[in-house]
């Protein structure tokens, strides 16, 4: 695929696309019976995902970007939970589905790949027998058409010799492999939705590159949230991304908007972090201190305390607010400081 | 940014296919899975070269102990038997001869599986531990069937949701019935279903009914060992990625335990139920004696202590194959379970 067409498939105006995903005002709480106050991992987050468009959701280990990918499909570890918003799949309310039509929903509608390839299989069962476990699920097709799905789908995410593989286990398999099987079973059923969480992120530097190719190939028209700490993942895969921060969403808009001009300090702060080859500086500049942890309960703005810019307004939090086509939660957004 | 792409692209497929087949080869070193059956054969014929040097240890070993517990001339002889009386037995069963012809004569019909008369019968000393074979094994096979079915479904039950309180209550049981000695059980059961209720014979293998205390009374001690294993390790398999994975295509809760964790649990399992079974072979020796059971334990038990040493060479001979077969059939069963064990260096 050339970098022409591939510009294209991007399509980065498709604002106008219908949307597919609709989160608002999540919230997933983990009561703390030792403590009085419950902790929040997701703090009221919001998003659109429209059809066709790839969202990066970054930040930091704990920003709970991993557990707002796992409150799309229901699967917040307990004792956590969904205690605020909702989740809308087309016109359809998935938050609140029984368990049974939740599991309908799981790696049919929603398809999910998860961070480590060399745990995420079951060791003691064959990829095929794996692959066609989700398909008899969710597919009414016998076991031999079941099979021929499977040998489909790791053929399409380019695995070599994929008749052979459905017999093979998972450790016969390198970890380049195994994500490709990862992703062959998030892909299997067509979901509408795919989520992927770190999907690049345990593998080696040239495995990762191979991944993110795949991602861009054989995904380049997918309905995608990807997850990553990885700046550099973002912008070769997303279209917009979400900057989350403490639980909630601190800036969003499309990726070349944000990572150009970053608004919010938490944004310029990553983003000055992250090592480049194109151009020379004297060194990375790390943020100083530490994100806020489930003890600190913070009343305002919970970047803050880390923020070079803060005044006395930020004692309040501020809100995610729309500014042209962005979203930025800061009192001083640059540009406007 | 548009230069890293660019940069990412010229990264073909060919090359890309390449680098994932080397990669796999790398990763798995020179190791290449066998087929099972091959491997299977391998199993088999390193264990039986191990057990025959084991037979000749384990023989040897025994001949000499046996010899510094007593004389058996004197028990045959009797409290009446006088000095005449005793030399005449120690010749004719050749204890009077230095003991290292003993032994070279000892190893010599070992071979041709000959160990001799039972002293106290004069009846062929293997021929009567393989009468009394059957009898042992109808007892150890429904005790170790018996534990299996009780054990693996109750143990993923308890350890799938173990923060539930019906489980809890049911681990502490476990935990409770685990700490009750075999004899105990025995004796209660023996009290209730024989002196009391009249439903049980309480001694002997009179048909299956008479199976019933015996094969109880091993497996109420066995099976919490294992259930507690199964327990631990499907509330650990229910926490694995794999399982998360599932979860996320929809897998019922049925299916997470039932296809997904227990095999994994079972990996933990095999090594244990193998060890039980051998120490069923080796004579359940107290229950046998509480439930005067006509097995192997209890052949074993009286002929140490009349010192028939031909009967208690042939019964650990026997007792000894069969363990040494119990711990191949473990192997075995390890290799059809963990595909990640059929890997060999080529």
């Amino acid at each position: 695929m050339t970098l022409q067409t591939e510009m294209e498939n991007r399509d980065i105006g498709n604002l106008d696309n219908e949307v597919i995903l609709n989160v608002k005002d999540v919230v997933v709480q983990f009561p703390r019976p030792k403590k009085k106050t419950p902790f929040n991992a997701v703090n009221g987050v919001s998003f659109e995902l429209r059809k066709g468009e790839t969202l990066g959701l970054v930040g930091e280990s704990g920003s709970g970007k991993s557990m707002t990918a796992l409150s799309l499909l229901g699967l917040v570890p307990v004792p956590g939970r969904i205690i605020e918003g909702s989740i809308n799949l087309r016109d359809r309310r998935i938050d609140n589905l029984p368990i049974n039509e939740l599991r309908k929903v799981r790696g049919n509608d929603l398809g999910m790949v998860f961070q480590d390839p060399m745990t995420g299989l079951n060791p003691v069962r064959n990829i095929g027998s794996q692959l066609c476990e989700s398909v008899i699920r969710h597919q009414n097709v016998s076991k031999s058409e079941a099979l021929e799905i499977a040998f489909q789908a790791l053929d399409d995410v380019g695995i070599p010799s994929a008749r052979d593989r459905l017999e093979a286990f998972p450790h016969e398999l390198s970890g380049g492999l195994r994500q490709r099987v990862m992703i062959a079973l998030a892909l299997i059923n067509h979901p509408e939705v795919i989520i992927a969480d770190e999907a690049t992120t345990a593998l080696d530097a040239t495995i990762q590159a191979q991944i993110l190719d795949l991602f861009r190939e054989r995904l380049a028209n997918a309905t995608m949230i990807l997850i990553t700490h990885d700046m550099g993942v973002a912008a070769e895969i997303c279209d917009r991304i979400a900057v989350m921060y403490a639980g909630r969403i601190v800036e969003t808009g499309t990726i070349e908007e944000v990572l150009s001009s970053p608004r919010h300090p938490y944004t310029m702060g990553l983003l000055s972090a992250v090592p480049r080859f194109d151009i020379r500086r004297p060194k990375l500049v790390p943020i100083p201190g530490q994100p806020p942890t489930a003890e600190d309960i913070v009343q305002g703005c919970a970047f803050s305390s880390r923020c070079k810019f803060t005044k006395e307004n930020c004692a309040e939090r501020p809100l995610l607010e729309k500014r042209d086509n962005r979203q930025v939660a800061c009192w001083f957004p640059k540009g406007e400081v | 940014m548009t230069d890293k792409i660019e940069k990412n692209n010229q990264i073909n497929d060919n090359e890309e296919v390449q680098e994932d087949l080397s990669q796999n080869s790398t990763s798995a070193g020179d190791v290449e899975t066998i087929p099972v059956a091959q491997q299977t054969v391998r199993t088999i014929l390193r264990r039986f070269a191990e057990l025959i040097f084991l037979l000749l240890f384990v023989s040897t070993l025994l001949f000499f102990l046996l010899r510094l517990t007593g004389d058996p001339a004197a028990i045959l002889a009797g409290e009446t038997g006088d000095q005449e009386q005793l030399e005449l037995i120690r010749k004719q069963y050749g204890f009077d001869k230095p003991l290292y012809i003993q032994y070279g004569v000892f190893l010599m019909k070992m071979v041709v599986f000959d160990f001799g008369t039972s002293l106290a019968n004069a009846q062929d000393a293997l021929g009567l531990v393989l009468e009394r074979l059957p009898t042992s094994f109808t007892l150890v096979l429904i005790a170790f069937t018996a534990n299996l079915i009780i054990s693996i479904p109750l143990g993923a039950w308890l350890g799938s949701r173990p923060d539930r309180t019906g489980r809890k209550l049911g681990s502490t049981g476990v935990f409770i019935l685990q700490g009750i000695p075999g004899y105990i059980t025995g004796l209660i059961l023996i009290q209730v279903f024989s002196v009391e209720l009249r439903w049980l014979p309480s001694i002997g293998n009179q048909g299956p009914e008479s199976w019933i205390m015996p094969a109880i009374t091993l497996a109420s001690f066995q099976a919490p060992q294992v259930i507690r294993v199964i327990s631990a390790n499907v509330s650990e398999a229910m926490r694995e990625d794999y399982i998360r994975t599932a979860r996320a295509n929809g897998a019922g809760f049925n299916t997470l335990l039932w296809k997904h964790a227990l095999k994994n649990a079972m990996l933990g399992a095999t090594a244990l139920i193998g060890a039980q079974v051998s120490f069923l072979i080796g004579g359940s020796i107290i229950t046998e004696v509480i439930f005067a059971w006509p097995g192997l334990g209890r052949l074993l038990v009286t002929s140490v202590t009349t010192l028939d040493f031909p009967v208690v060479q042939a019964a650990v001979f026997v007792i000894s194959v069969f363990v040494y077969l119990s711990i191949t059939a473990t192997d075995l069963a390890f290799i059809f379970i963990d595909p990640r064990l059929r890997r060999q260096r080529a």
